[in-house]
C-alpha cells in the first residue's frame, strides 16, 4: 500500500471531482461522496502506518520542470513515520467533521460547496503531508490557504465572513512570500528542494552555516504565518467566521499545524543552525503566553478557542525550536484530537442557542450533556492533567523547557495557568448557572453526537501512546528507534498543581453557579470560611490588578496588530496607479501620436544600437 | 556592348541612395504630418517608392546579372497596389460612416 | 520544386474555396455550423500533413531555399491552426450573426493562417515580406469586419494605415541588408555578414527590430494594439492576439537567430530593452483600463515582453522557452478571449465593473475567465506560471539577471488587475441575472482552451521537452 500512498490523497480529489461535475445537484450525494472517500483513505492510512511500523519507507518521484544543465524540479511523495502520523490525524479527525457537519450544516443552501471545498482542502492537506520536497509542499501549502480562503468565506453574504476570508489570505501570503524566498534561497545553495537532498547537503556542509540560518528563518516566516504565530496571528481569531466544523478541522487540528509539521520536516535542517533554532523556541514561547493572555478576555466561544490554537501552536513550534521534535509532533497529535473535539462541542452548543457569546449561553449542561462532559474532558486534556492525552504531551515540552532554557520555562507555566483559566472561565459560563438565553428546542442530530463521543477516546487515551508505561511507542516510531519516556516527576508536579490552580481561578471568578452553595458549606464548616475571604481578596485583585494588566495586555497586542497590518494593506500601490494614468493619457487615439511614437522608438532604437559606435568603444 | 554614348555624369550606387532616401524621408514626413487618410496613403506610397530605389541602386551595384533587388522591386509595387485596394475600401467604409476622411476625427478608440 | 511541400498551406486555401463556393451555391444560405464543419474539415486536412512530418524529423526545403518545413515550423504551425479552429468554434453568436458574410468570413480567416503559415517558412526576404503583407491585408479586413460600426471601422483603418507605415519601414531596413550583404536568403546574409557591426547594419537591424517590434506589439511600436484591440470583433482580436502574435515571434527568432547571429551581441541589448520597456508598460497601464477587452490588450503587450525576455536570451534554451510559452500563451488568451465573447454577449457590456457576480450566473464562463486570468499572471499550477518560469531561468543563464528581477515585479504588479476581475466576478454582488444558454460549440472551444492551461501546466515537462525539440531545428 504504501508504494500507492498517493493514492490516499487522490480519493477526496476524486470526490471533489465528481462533486464539481454534477454530483452537486443532489446535496445529499456530495456528502456521503466525500465521506466515502476519506473514510477510504482513513482505512489505507491505517495500512500504511502499519507498513511503516514494520519498516517500510517510501520514496518516488519524477522530473516536472526540466532547466538543463542537470538542474531542475521534481515532484514526488514520500512515506515515513512522520507522514504516516500525519496522515491517520488528518483522516480521522476530517472524516468525524465530516459526518458531523450532516448535521451542522443540514439546510444550509452552499451544502454541495461546502462539500465540495471540504474534499479539495483533505486532499491538498494530505498532499502537504506526503510531499517529498519542498516544492511540492509549497504547492499544497498554497492549496490549503486557497480553500481555507474559500471555507472561511463560505457564507459570503455575511461581510465579516468575506473580510475575514480576505484577512486570512493577505497576512497568510505575508508568511508565504518569505517561505517561497527561502525555498529559492535554499535551492540557490543546495541544488534540490527534495527533503532528503536537502538533510544531506546540510549534514554533509555544504550549505553554508550563515546561509543555513537565513534560508531555514525564512522558510520559518511560512509557518509563523500558516500556524498564525506572533506576529501574523492575527488572521486566526477572524478566520472564526466560517462554519463551526470548518474551524475545527482546518483551523484547529489540521492546516493550522502544517507550519508545525514544516518545521518538524525540516528539522534536519534546522538543527544545523542554533540561531534559527533559537528565534523559533523564542517566538513560539511568546506566542503561547501571548495567544493564551487574550483568551482570557474573549467572550466568543469559538474566539476562545483560537486564541487557545494559536497558544498550544505556540507550545508546538517552541518544543522543536527547543529541539525537542518529537514532544512538538507528540503534542500536535494529541491537540489535534482534544482541540476538534472542543470546536466539534462548541458547534453543538451554537447550533443550539445560535449565537457565539458566553454571556448569552449558562446552564446549558441540562440541554446538552453530552456536550458537557465531552468539553470537560477535553478542557482537562487541554489543561495538562494527569492522565488525559494532553498532560503527556505537554509534559515532555515543558521538561524540554526546564532542561534548556528557564525563562522559556516559566513562560509555558504561565501559559499552562492562562490556559487552565480560560478554558474553565468558557466552562463554567457556557454549562453552569442559569439560563440567560433562548434555546431552541430541537433534538441534537446523532451525526453530531457521534462524532464527540468517538473524540472523546483519543482526548482520553491517545497521550498514553507516548509514556513510559506503554514503552514509548509514538517517540519509538517518530524517531525510527527505541526511545524511552521519562516523566520528569517534578516538571509533571509543578505544571499540573499550576493548571489546578487555573482551574481554582476560574471557578472563584466565574463559578457563579456554586458560589453560594459554597458559602452556605462554609458557614457550616468553620475552617472553609477563611478560604471564602480569600475567595473575596482574590476577586477583588482579579478585578483591581489582574484583570487590569491582562486586559491592558490583550488591548496593546490589539493595537500593535491593527496598525501594523493596516499600514502595510494600505500602503501599496498609490504611486503606481498615478503612473498609469499619466501614461494612459498619451494613448490618445490620435494615428498621428501613434505613428509619432513609432518614429520615435525606431531613432531610439538605431541610436542605442549605434552608442557603443559613438562612444567609440568598438 | 557598351552604350554608344556614355553618360556625362555616370549614376553611381550614391545617387540612387540618396535619391531613395530622399524620397522615403519626404515620404515619412508626409505620413507623420498630414492628417487626411488618403493623404497618408500616397505618403506611404512614396516610401515604397523610397525603398525600390534603393533596392534598383543595390541590385545594379552588386549582382547585375542576378536580378534580385530588381525583383524584390517589383513585388513591392505589386503589394503596394494591393494596398492601395485595400486602403481605400477601408477610407470608403469611414467616409460612409462619418463623411470625412479626416483619421483625427476617427479618435473614438483611446485610452 | 517540392510542391506539395505546401500541402498544409494549399489545404486551407481549398477550403475557404470551397466555403465560398458552397455559400455561392446555397445562394447564401449557408448554416454556421456548415461553415465551421468545411472549416474544420480543412484544418485538419492541414493537420493531417504536418503531423507525419514529426518534429524532429529531416527538415526539407523546396523553392529555391526560399521555403523550409522542419520542427520549428511544424510546431507553429500546428500551434496556429489549433488557435484557428479554437477561435472559429469559440465565436459564438457573432458568426450566427454575422449575416451574409460569415462564409466570407471564414474563408478570410482561414487564408489569413495560410498566409501566417507561410511567413512561419520563408527563409527568403522577398517570401517573408509577401506572406507578411498577405496576413496583414487580411488582418486590416478583419478587424473592419463589423464596417457599420465607427469602432470596427476606426480599427481597421488604423491599423491598416499604421502597418502600411511599418511594413515601408521594415522594407527599407532589408532593402540596407540586402545592400549590405547582396543577398536575400536568410543564411546567406548570415554567412556574408562576418565583419561586425557597421552604422548601416546596425541602422538595418534597428528599422528590422521596429518593423517586427510593431507586429508583436512591443512598446512603442504597440500604440495600434488597445485600440484594434477594443476595436474589431471579439473573436477576431482574439485571433488576432493568438496566431498574429505567434507568427510575429517566429519571423523575429527565425531571422534573428538565422540570418544576424553575426550582431547577436547587439539585439541582445536591443531586444532586452525593448523587453523591459514593453512588459512595464503593458501592465502598468493595463492597471488603469475599465474595458476587459482593453486591459486584455495591454496585458497581451506585457506578456510580449516576457517572451522577449526569452529571445533576448537568445540561447538554445531560451528559443525553446519562448516556443513553450507561445504554446501556453495561445491556450490561455484563447480561453479569456472565448469566455469573454460569451459573457459580452449576454450582458452587452465589456466593462470590467459589469462583470460583477458573474460567478453566479454563469459559473463556468467565470471559472474559465478567472483561471486563464490567472494563468495570465503566472500562477502555479497554471501553463502561464511554467512559461515565465523557463523564460526567467533561461535568461537568468545568459546574465540578464536584471530582465529577470524586472519580469518577477511586472508578475506582482500584474496581479493587481487580473485580480481585480476576478473580484468582480466573486466578491461583488450580481445587478440581475442575465439569462443565456451558450453555444455548444463555443462551450467546446473554451472547455479545450482551459483543459490546455491546465495541461500545459501540469505536464510542463513533456510540452517543454516538445518545444526544445522544435526550437533546436531552427538553428540546425
Amino acid at each position: 500500500m504504501s508504494n500507492n500512498a498517493w493514492l490516499i490523497a487522490a480519493l477526496p480529489l476524486g470526490a471533489f471531482a465528481l462533486i464539481a461535475l454534477g454530483a452537486r445537484r443532489s446535496p445529499a450525494l456530495s456528502a456521503w461522496l466525500t465521506i466515502l472517500a476519506i473514510g477510504l483513505g482513513g482505512a489505507l492510512s491505517l495500512q500504511v502506518l502499519r507498513e511503516i511500523a514494520a519498516g517500510a519507507r517510501i520514496e518516488q518521484s519524477m522530473e516536472w520542470l526540466p532547466l538543463g544543465h542537470g538542474l531542475g524540479l521534481t515532484v514526488g511523495f514520500q512515506v515515513d513515520p512522520l507522514t504516516a502520523i500525519m496522515l491517520v490525524v488528518v483522516t480521522s479527525v476530517s472524516l468525524l467533521v465530516q459526518i458531523y457537519s450532516l448535521g451542522y450544516m443540514h439546510g444550509d443552501n452552499g451544502y454541495s460547496r461546502y462539500y465540495a471545498a471540504m474534499s479539495l482542502f483533505t486532499f491538498s492537506m494530505l498532499g502537504l503531508v506526503l510531499a517529498n520536497s519542498l516544492l511540492t509542499m509549497y504547492i499544497f501549502w498554497e492549496l490549503v490557504g486557497l480553500c481555507s480562503y474559500l471555507l472561511i468565506g463560505h457564507w459570503h453574504e455575511r461581510p465579516e465572513a468575506s473580510a475575514a476570508a480576505k484577512k486570512a489570505f493577505i497576512v497568510t501570503r505575508l508568511g508565504d512570500f518569505g517561505f517561497l524566498l527561502g525555498i529559492l534561497f535554499l535551492y540557490w545553495h543546495a541544488g534540490t528542494l527534495e527533503f532528503r537532498g536537502l538533510e544531506e547537503a546540510a549534514a554533509a556542509g555544504r550549505i553554508p552555516a550563515a546561509a543555513l540560518t537565513v534560508g531555514m528563518l525564512l522558510v520559518f516566516c511560512g509557518a509563523v504565518g500558516k500556524s498564525a504565530q506572533f506576529p501574523l496571528h492575527v488572521w486566526l481569531p477572524d478566520a472564526m467566521e466560517g462554519p463551526t466544523p470548518v474551524s475545527a478541522l482546518i483551523h484547529a487540528a489540521t492546516m493550522v499545524v502544517a507550519g508545525v509539521y514544516l518545521m518538524a520536516r525540516t528539522f534536519p535542517l534546522l538543527e544545523h543552525s542554533a540561531t534559527a533554532m533559537m528565534v523559533v523556541a523564542v517566538v513560539g514561547g511568546f506566542t503561547a503566553i501571548f495567544a493564551a493572555s487574550m483568551g482570557i478576555v474573549a467572550n466568543d466561544i469559538k474566539r476562545v478557542l483560537a486564541y487557545s490554537t494559536v497558544s498550544q501552536l505556540g507550545y508546538m513550534i517552541m518544543a522543536i525550536g527547543l529541539g525537542a521534535m518529537s514532544a512538538g509532533m507528540f503534542h500536535l497529535f494529541n491537540h489535534a484530537f482534544f482541540k476538534a473535539l472542543l470546536f466539534l462541542c462548541a458547534g453543538s452548543l451554537i447550533h443550539l442557542m445560535d449565537t457565539n457569546d458566553l454571556s448569552a449561553m449558562g446552564g446549558l449542561r441540562r440541554q446538552r450533556p453530552i456536550t458537557f462532559i465531552a468539553t470537560t474532558i477535553a478542557a482537562l486534556s487541554l489543561a495538562g492533567i494527569f492522565p488525559l492525552s494532553g498532560f503527556w504531551s505537554k509534559d515532555e515540552i515543558l521538561a524540554a523547557a526546564a532542561s534548556t532554557n528557564p525563562l522559556l520555562f516559566a513562560a509555558a507555566l504561565a501559559t499552562v495557568f492562562l490556559t487552565a483559566t480560560y478554558m474553565f472561565r468558557l466552562i463554567f459560563l457556557a454549562f453552569l448557572g442559569n439560563p440567560r438565553g433562548q434555546t431552541h428546542d430541537h433534538p441534537e442530530p446523532l451525526s453530531m453526537t457521534i462524532p464527540l463521543l468517538v473524540l472523546i477516546v483519543p482526548s482520553v487515551a491517545s497521550g498514553l501512546l507516548g509514556t513510559a508505561l506503554f514503552g514509548n511507542p509514538f517517540g519509538s516510531f517518530l524517531e525510527g528507534r527505541a526511545v524511552t519516556a521519562e516523566v520528569n516527576l517534578p516538571v509533571a508536579g509543578i505544571s499540573t498543581a499550576v493548571a489546578l490552580a487555573g482551574i481554582l481561578l476560574a471557578w472563584v471568578l466565574y463559578g457563579d453557579g456554586r458560589v453560594e452553595a459554597s458559602a452556605r458549606l462554609a458557614a457550616r464548616f468553620q475552617p472553609v470560611h477563611t478560604l471564602l475571604v480569600n475567595r473575596y481578596y482574590m476577586d477583588h485583585l482579579y478585578n483591581g490588578f489582574v484583570a487590569r494588566i491582562v486586559l491592558g495586555f490583550g488591548w496593546l497586542s490589539n493595537r500593535i496588530d491593527l496598525s501594523l497590518i493596516d499600514a502595510f494593506v494600505n500602503g501599496i500601490g498609490s504611486t503606481t496607479i498615478s503612473a498609469a494614468t499619466s501614461m494612459r493619457r498619451m494613448q490618445s487615439g490620435q494615428l498621428q501620436a501613434y505613428a509619432w511614437a513609432f518614429f520615435a522608438g525606431t531613432v531610439a532604437l538605431a541610436v542605442v544600437a549605434a552608442l557603443p559606435l559613438l562612444m567609440g568603444t568598438r | 556592348m557598351p552604350p554608344a554614348f556614355p553618360p556625362l555624369y555616370p549614376i553611381t550606387l550614391q545617387h540612387g541612395l540618396i535619391l531613395g532616401a530622399a524620397l522615403f524621408s519626404i515620404g515619412l514626413a508626409g505620413a507623420l504630418t498630414k492628417r487626411n487618410s488618403i493623404v497618408i496613403l500616397m505618403a506611404i506610397e512614396v516610401m515604397l517608392n523610397g525603398v525600390n530605389v534603393t533596392f534598383v541602386a543595390f541590385a545594379r551595384q552588386l549582382e547585375p546579372a542576378v536580378l534580385t533587388g530588381q525583383v524584390f522591386a517589383l513585388f513591392i509595387i505589386t503589394v503596394a497596389a494591393a494596398e492601395a485596394a485595400v486602403g481605400l475600401a477601408l477610407i470608403i467604409a469611414i467616409y460612409h460612416l462619418r463623411h470625412s476622411v479626416q483619421i483625427d476625427e476617427a479618435n473614438e478608440l483611446q485610452g | 520544386m517540392n510542391v506539395a511541400i505546401l500541402s498544409p498551406e494549399i489545404s486551407l486555401g481549398a477550403a475557404a474555396a470551397v466555403i465560398l463556393l458552397a455559400e455561392a451555391f446555397s445562394a447564401g444560405n449557408l448554416s454556421r455550423v456548415a461553415i465551421l464543419a468545411l472549416a474544420t474539415l480543412g484544418i485538419a486536412v492541414s493537420a493531417a500533413f504536418l503531423i507525419p512530418a514529426q518534429l524532429a524529423g529531416v527538415p526539407t526545403s523546396s523553392f529555391s531555399g526560399a521555403f523550409i518545413q522542419n520542427g520549428f515550423t511544424i510546431y507553429f504551425k500546428l500551434l496556429m491552426l489549433m488557435a484557428t479552429f479554437l477561435v472559429l468554434l469559440g465565436s459564438g453568436r457573432f458568426l450566427a450573426q454575422a449575416e451574409g458574410r460569415r462564409a466570407e468570413l471564414v474563408a478570410l480567416v482561414l487564408l489569413t493562417t495560410a498566409a501566417l503559415m507561410l511567413l512561419v517558412s520563408s527563409t527568403e526576404l522577398i517570401t517573408l515580406y509577401i506572406s507578411l503583407e498577405m496576413a496583414s491585408l487580411s488582418t486590416a479586413f478583419l478587424a473592419a469586419w463589423m464596417k457599420h460600426q465607427e469602432r470596427s471601422a476606426e480599427a481597421g483603418l488604423k491599423f491598416f494605415l499604421l502597418n502600411a507605415l511599418s511594413s515601408a519601414v521594415l522594407l527599407y531596413g532589408i532593402a540596407l541588408l540586402y545592400g549590405i550583404t547582396g543577398q536575400t536568403q536568410l543564411n546567406g546574409i548570415a554567412r556574408e555578414l562576418v565583419g561586425g557591426a557597421t552604422p548601416a547594419l546596425l541602422l538595418a537591424l534597428a528599422l528590422l527590430l521596429a518593423g517586427f517590434g510593431f507586429k508583436v506589439s512591443a512598446v512603442p511600436f504597440h500604440m495600434w494594439t488597445p485600440d484594434v484591440y477594443e476595436g474589431a470583433p471579439t473573436p477576431i482580436t482574439a485571433y488576432l492576439s493568438v496566431a498574429s502574435k505567434a507568427a510575429g515571434f517566429a519571423v523575429i527568432v527565425r531571422v534573428l537567430q538565422t540570418a544576424l547571429p553575426g550582431v547577436q551581441t547587439e539585439w541582445v541589448g536591443l531586444i532586452a530593452i525593448l523587453a523591459a520597456v514593453t512588459m512595464t508598460v503593458g501592465n502598468i497601464v493595463a492597471m488603469v483600463q475599465t474595458n476587459i477587452k482593453r486591459m486584455l490588450a495591454y496585458s497581451t503587450i506585457a506578456q510580449a515582453g516576457y517572451i522577449l525576455v526569452g529571445v533576448a536570451a537568445g540561447t538554445g534554451q531560451g528559443l525553446g522557452a519562448v516556443l513553450f510559452y507561445l504554446a501556453a500563451y495561445t491556450a490561455t488568451n484563447l480561453g479569456a478571449f472565448i469566455a469573454i465573447v460569451e459573457i459580452a454577449d449576454r450582458t452587452g457590456s465589456e466593462r470590467t465593473s459589469d462583470f460583477a457576480g458573474l460567478h453566479a450566473r454563469a459559473p463556468w464562463l467565470a471559472f474559465a475567465l478567472a483561471i486563464s486570468l490567472l494563468s495570465l499572471a503566472g500562477l502555479p499550477p497554471l501553463a502561464g506560471f511554467f512559461a515565465k518560469i523557463y523564460v526567467f531561468w533561461a535568461a537568468i543563464q545568459t546574465g540578464l539577471g536584471w530582465l529577470v528581477l524586472l519580469g518577477v515585479l511586472n508578475s506582482a504588479i500584474s496581479l493587481f488587475y487580473y485580480a481585480q476581475v476576478i473580484h468582480h466576478m466573486y466578491m461583488v454582488p450580481a445587478p440581475s441575472p442575465a439569462p443565456g444558454r451558450s453555444l455548444p460549440t463555443l462551450v467546446a472551444g473554451l472547455t479545450v482552451a482551459i483543459a490546455g492551461v491546465f495541461a500545459l501546466g501540469i505536464f510542463s515537462g513533456f510540452f517543454m521537452g516538445l518545444a526544445e525539440t522544435a526550437a533546436r531545428t531552427l538553428t540546425q
